[in-house]
């Protein structure tokens, strides 16, 4: 299997509405950037995979086509992965495989989301819940919130986590959010103004969830052979994980401490790939899909930064702070930076490598050599990908 | 909906500089049920919960499954228990489907006696005080001329 490596990156910023770009052009300007970023031409890109999660979103069934003349790739390989809120995840790791198998050895992948042209929020959140199982369990009120609602319920029932210490997590996301200039959501909270908030699915009140965005982003993978073309410092995937749970919630089996077992399964897969034993020694930062305040607390447990039932005092600790043992979200993650879905997985990588290159400015992770990428989708994260980076 | 409501047939708004298109997809269905069929002919005929069962391994489904995903045998329908346990639960205080309007209402894991699996259902006639997991329930069902063979045809309540 080749070596593949990040050689470039760039992303819009996210915003509630672009109202100024078509989705085709938020995906060129992440595009540009990208090849910018890794000193690449358009003939330098053999093949684009596209992260699109939804089409009601781009009001358009085919959207990675009509991106990719727009682009001026055709007559190039072109295919789109949509996979929920993995989508991003999951589309790193098709591309990843078309370099890894030595199928191409330039590959780019690009998200992109437009969500605020459905007319309301209702309307979105409809465009979403068409996502439910279509023969006994969509007309059961489904939603986002209600799919990690009752999980997070579980944690605070088995492990004593209270509404407070979700309301940390939001604090600190759209705390680190102020240090990033592409986040939708750079604001200074306390914990009272979480708390406040209304309930929506108890116990997730509106702060704790994160919102829809609309942005893009775009990375460069090359095999190590055709990396020596690009800028000097690559960033590697050394492990990359995939998984996916039951599209029914319930059948779940809570027997096990995982509440969410794709993750757990997607989290030692790429660490076994990676060569990583003791993840919480060996990963610097992370980005994690904080879709829900109280699931970044879950996830912390699920990717091994510390045992079962101690996600809250390793939050309370500051260990996911910014200058803590593992800084986690310091984009901001998606409830700071808010969520625009076939971008955020991308960005979660784009993250990471300007962390590991040094780049990220004011909410820089010092030392970090080696991160994690994890996204999930579906209902609670029936889907789920781990990427490990490396310098 | 009235044609003049229809953003279809609306003009273009403007917001600072850029236009607004307003639009519309009206997409309807008429959906096959197929192999799964009994379920909701007995749901809305008989008030009776079906799944299947596969003749190999004995897993018992509901939802039903037409065949055993294990063995990749065909299942048979056995009709199964109206009663079972709450397995999880939540409170939905807001809700942007159709069923605003029943807020705040009860969402939650429900594991039918003897089947593999608990299902996703609404229950009805508790609070947040008295939901807990391993309540017993039982399936509640609308009036035969108000069902509609759909699954909010039935729901569940505490068994007492």
């Amino acid at each position: 299997m080749e070596r593949v490596a990040v050689v470039g990156v760039g992303n819009t910023s996210f915003k509630a509405r672009h109202i100024d770009k078509t989705f085709p052009r938020l995906a060129y300007e992440a595009c540009k950037m990208a090849m910018e970023d890794a000193g690449a031409g358009k003939e330098d890109i053999e093949s684009v995979v596209y992260s699109i999660y939804n089409d009601f979103f781009e009001h358009c069934a085919m959207p990675d086509h009509h991106i990719h003349y727009l682009l001026g790739f055709a007559r190039k390989p072109g295919s789109r992965v949509t996979t929920g809120g993995a989508t991003g995840g999951y589309s790193v790791r098709a591309a990843f495989a078309e370099v890894a198998s030595g199928l191409h050895d330039v590959v780019m992948v690009v998200g992109v989301e437009k969500v605020a042209d459905l007319a309301n929020v209702i309307e979105m959140v409809k465009s979403i819940t068409f996502a439910a199982d279509p023969f006994f369990e969509y007309q059961l009120g489904a939603s986002p919130a209600g799919s990690y609602g009752a999980a997070i319920r579980w944690h605070m029932e088995n492990y004593g986590t209270t509404e407070e210490d979700m309301a940390r997590v939001v604090v600190k996301n759209k705390g680190n959010a102020r240090l990033n200039p592409d986040a939708q959501s750079p604001i200074e909270l306390t914990v009272s103004d979480v708390l406040k908030s209304p309930m929506v699915i108890y116990p997730l009140k509106i702060l704790d969830h994160c919102l829809n965005s609309e942005g893009a982003a775009a990375i460069i993978l090359a095999s190590e052979k055709a990396a020596k073309r690009f800028r000097k410092d690559p960033v590697w995937i050394t492990g990359i994980g995939a998984s996916t749970e039951s599209g029914r919630q319930a059948e779940r089996d809570y027997s096990d401490a995982s509440l969410f077992p794709a993750v757990r399964n997607s989290a030692l897969s790429a660490y076994r790939m990676a060569g990583i034993s003791d993840p919480s020694e060996a990963i610097h930062v992370a980005e994690v899909y904080d879709s829900f305040s109280g699931v970044e607390i879950c996830l912390y447990e699920e990717l091994g930064f510390c045992s079962w039932g101690e996600g809250t005092a390793f939050l309370k600790d500051g260990m996911a702070d910014i200058g803590g043992k593992i800084p986690v979200n310091p984009s901001g993650g998606l409830i700071g930076c808010e969520h625009a879905i076939g971008a955020t997985g991308i960005y979660q990588v784009v993250e990471v490598v300007r962390h590991i290159r040094g780049e990220a400015g004011d909410r820089q992770v010092s030392g970090a050599m080696r991160g994690i990428a994890q996204s999930m989708g579906g209902a609670r994260g029936a889907y789920s990908v781990c990427i490990v980076l490396e310098g | 909906m009235p044609e003049e409501t229809d953003l279809r047939f609306k003009p273009i708004s403007y917001k600072d500089d850029f236009v607004i298109v307003p639009d519309r997809w009206k997409v309807d269905f008429m959906v096959s049920m197929g192999e799964l069929s009994v379920f909701f002919r007995e749901l809305k005929e008989n008030a009776k919960l079906m799944g299947t069962r596969c003749p190999k391994c004995g897993s018992f489904y509901f939802w039903p499954r037409s065949w055993c995903h294990d063995c990749y045998e065909d299942c048979q329908w056995v009709e199964v228990s109206q009663k079972g346990s709450v397995t999880m639960f939540s409170r939905v205080d807001i809700s942007l489907s159709d069923l605003q309007k029943e807020v705040p209402f009860y969402q939650g894991g429900v594991h039918l006696d003897g089947v593999r699996y608990p299902i996703v259902a609404l229950i009805k006639n508790v609070t947040m005080d008295t939901l807990h997991k391993g309540m017993r329930v039982r399936a509640e069902f609308l009036p035969l001329q108000e069902r509609t063979g759909r699954i909010r045809d039935f729901y569940f309540v505490p068994d007492v």
